[in-house]
């Protein structure tokens, strides 16, 4: 079952454009050191209009099935800004759509590399019944497969670069005619005799001389109808070389819960921020980690410790010198925040677990979350939900921005090293991530995750020694989910505080 | 491979106090503390920030005056089977808020000592004598017993604040067993208090300038309750 990562859900098979869609979850797409292993597939399919080339797109997401996530990216979003001389021509049905220069090409390359390269993108939205670009944007991200349609996805060098595969839809001149009278018709309501009109004036002649003669840089060409043979080919070449990418990766891939080292790193060794261990945070330990400790109290504590580890991360903003008059008219320089996006993020459910503290102590700025969740039989993080803070989703504002990303403990390490991975995907810099956790295991993924990404700081109100493999409750060894568990830890922390 | 942890940006307004009497503690002076006092006490500041920040610096007070608390060793089996030779908190609170502005500070205490006894104690100025009389006080049965968090945002000469430790030693309750807590101190107020309290503890956030004439702390942050109730 498909699955997006911005609702609504699509219909199965008629995979939306321009949104990404996930099916089991995406694998990390990064290694051990923390870069990336490997581009995304990019698919550029071109071909005249209503040759079908939406339909062969969407027939490769669904002949793929269980594939980690895909977007469809139309060309039709990159149509330029139009002059006010231009849109009244556009609305007199006087503007020629199918001239290559009609499109913003370099937006569309830039768009495409990024998506590529695993960064977020805001493409451009454009509105055909205002014929102009809006002023808002769609924020993708995540996309493992990348399918680029339009009449003119062949027709710019710096496009046909970036893709892995390029396709051609070749279709005869009247049924792509026939098609485009049908469609024109019954969703844009327009006349027969302007649709031929347009027709004649400028799509016959853009397809003579731009779309056509980019056939020559496709790989393969795919008949526009009666397809199913060509779509069960280009379905399987992209399964094989998708399968061989992730083969010869693997061994690099960052699995840090492979990897637990009882050799007790020291917690300068890995840069840890560790609270001073008041008398009363141990008491709060205690009665965290006591399995007998009510629901109730647990709940209670849980808000306590989270108000108290955020106020001490807190500290780690930067702030500037600010003058303020006090009541009675008196001038106090004293100091103010001085970061210019401040925002949260939780890595679920247990992150979950640090809300109410964040909320106590930062009431105004905005919270994002991720769902990462380890895949049954290996363990493997699965990205399945990306939900982040409107200043991250833009580039121009997320190197300004701070964020404090919340989970309940560093254990193996494999879902904080995903998010990490995530805003820095998303140009946040590193040294303004501020992880916030109760709980770090030594001996557990943190030596990884410090590794890949020394200049993140890492605040936690406490540290254990060790990971011990284990097995979830009352299943038998070898049948049931593998799992690390800190020792002495407190257990399964979401459980605990949701369950 | 890693460079150490930087430390947090200091405040640059350093206590106006050197060295400080033993009993008294502040918080940690960092440049996130003095961003939250520049908030309150900036006139501008709206009365919903105002509350907000507040309550924050009264929650890290609380915080802080309860680690002079006693703890005992205690074990502890966890989910996961180990165990775990942990603290126990030992020995009983309760809260006594000086009317009307320490009352400001009970919702900071009950978050962080949830159900936590509140005993009120209510003191004015006797327009005949000038001095502090009490008007007003109800405590808990066993207050004898228990330790106690007094709490009065603002310690300017310290005369209410002496007051209410001289009915609290009244009703039973040993010198050393009570906390001061506070936002904001005078120098001069501390002295005072401190000289005649020496075994009391006294937390708190900041200490400022000192006085005016009219006896208000300066730079100060204005009336503390009517700020938090009134405007």
């Amino acid at each position: 079952m498909l699955k997006m990562f911005t609702s609504p859900r699509p219909e199965l098979g008629q995979a939306k454009k321009n949104t990404v869609l996930v099916s089991h979850g995406r694998p990390p797409w990064y290694g051990e050191d923390g870069h990336r292993i490997s581009d995304s597939y990019v698919i550029g399919i071109a071909g005249g209009s209503g040759s079908g080339k939406t339909h062969v797109a969407r027939q490769i997401v669904k002949a793929l099935g269980s594939i980690p996530s895909v977007v469809i990216l139309s060309q039709d979003s990159f149509y330029k800004k139009h002059t006010p001389e231009q849109l009244v021509l556009a609305h007199a049905s006087a503007f020629d759509f199918d001239h290559p220069d009609s499109i913003d090409m370099p937006l569309f390359a830039e768009c495409l590399s990024q998506l590529k390269s695993c960064q977020q993108a805001n493409i451009p939205v454009y509105s055909f019944k205002t014929h102009q670009r809006e002023d808002e944007g769609r924020y993708l991200y995540g996309a493992t497969i990348i399918i680029t349609e339009g009449i003119m996805a062949l027709q710019d060098p710096g496009l046909r670069e970036l893709y892995d595969l390029k396709l051609f839809v070749q279709c005869d001149s009247d049924l792509m005619l026939a098609r485009r009278l049908k469609r024109d018709v019954a969703e844009r309501g327009r006349t027969v005799n302007g649709i031929l009109e347009q027709y004649l004036r400028y799509v016959k002649p853009a397809y003579d001389n731009f779309v056509l003669p980019s056939q020559r840089h496709a790989d393969i060409i795919v008949p526009g109808s009666n397809n199913a043979v060509a779509i069960d080919i280009i379905s399987t070449h992209i399964r094989r070389q998708l399968q061989e990418r992730s083969n010869s990766f693997r061994p690099k891939m960052a699995m840090p819960h492979l990897f637990p080292s009882i050799s007790g790193k020291t917690v300068q060794d890995l840069n840890l921020t560790v609270l001073p261990q008041t008398p009363q945070l141990q008491g709060i330990f205690t009665i965290l980690r006591s399995r007998t400790t009510s629901r109730q109290d647990f709940i209670f504590f849980v808000d306590r410790l989270s108000t108290v580890v955020m106020e001490h991360a807190l500290r780690y903003l930067p702030f500037a010198p600010y003058t303020v008059t006090t009541p009675l008219e008196l001038p106090f320089t004293g100091k103010v925040m001085d970061a210019k996006y401040v925002c949260g993020v939780s890595i679920l459910r247990s992150g979950g677990a640090l809300e109410r503290g964040f909320r106590r102590v930062l009431h105004d700025v905005p919270m994002g979350s991720l769902l990462v969740q380890s895949n049954d039989h290996d363990g493997e993080p699965l990205l399945l939900h990306v939900m982040l803070p409107v200043c991250l989703r833009d580039r121009r504002t997320s190197g300004d921005a701070y964020v404090f990303l919340l989970d309940a403990q560093i254990g193996t390490g494999a879902a904080a090293f995903m998010a990490v991975r995530i805003l820095l995907d998303h140009g946040v810099k590193p040294e303004h991530i501020i992880f916030v956790t109760f709980l770090v295991a030594k001996g557990g993924g943190i030596s990884v995750l410090r590794r890949a990404f020394p200049q993140i700081k890492i605040v936690t109100a406490g540290v254990d020694d060790i990971m011990e493999e284990g097995w979830l409750d009352g299943l038998e060894e070898g049948e049931g989910r593998q799992v690390w568990a800190m020792m002495p830890g407190f257990g399964q922390m979401g459980d605990r505080y949701y369950l | 491979m890693t460079t150490p942890v930087a430390p947090p940006q200091p405040a640059t307004n350093q206590s106006q106090m050197n060295p400080l009497p033993p009993s008294v503690f502040t918080l940690p002076q960092t440049a996130q503390l003095e961003a939250l006092y520049t908030i309150i006490r900036s006139k501008d500041t709206s009365r919903g920030d105002f509350l907000f920040y507040s309550d924050r610096i009264i929650r890290l007070l609380v915080e802080e005056g309860l680690n002079h608390l006693p703890v005992v060793k205690k074990v502890v089996e966890t989910p996961t089977g180990a165990t775990y030779q942990g603290v126990g908190f030992e020995g009983k609170i309760c809260g006594v808020s000086i009317l009307r502005a320490g009352e400001a500070m009970e919702a900071g205490l009950r978050e962080v000592c949830r159900s936590v006894r509140i005993g009120k104690i209510l003191i004015q100025r006797d327009e005949e004598t000038a001095l502090p009389k009490l008007f007003y006080s109800k405590f808990p049965q066993d207050i004898a017993s228990r330790y106690v968090l007094l709490l009065d945002p603002m310690l300017a000469t310290g005369g209410s604040a002496m007051k209410a430790v001289e009915v609290l030693i009244e009703h039973g309750v040993p010198e050393d067993r009570i906390i001061f807590i506070n936002l904001i101190s005078s120098p001069e107020g501390l002295r005072t208090f401190c000289t005649k309290y020496p075994q009391l503890k006294v937390i708190t956030g900041w200490i400022d300038l000192g006085l005016n004439d009219k006896a208000y702390i300066i730079p100060g942050l204005g009336d503390f309750g009517e700020r938090r109730y009134c405007e």
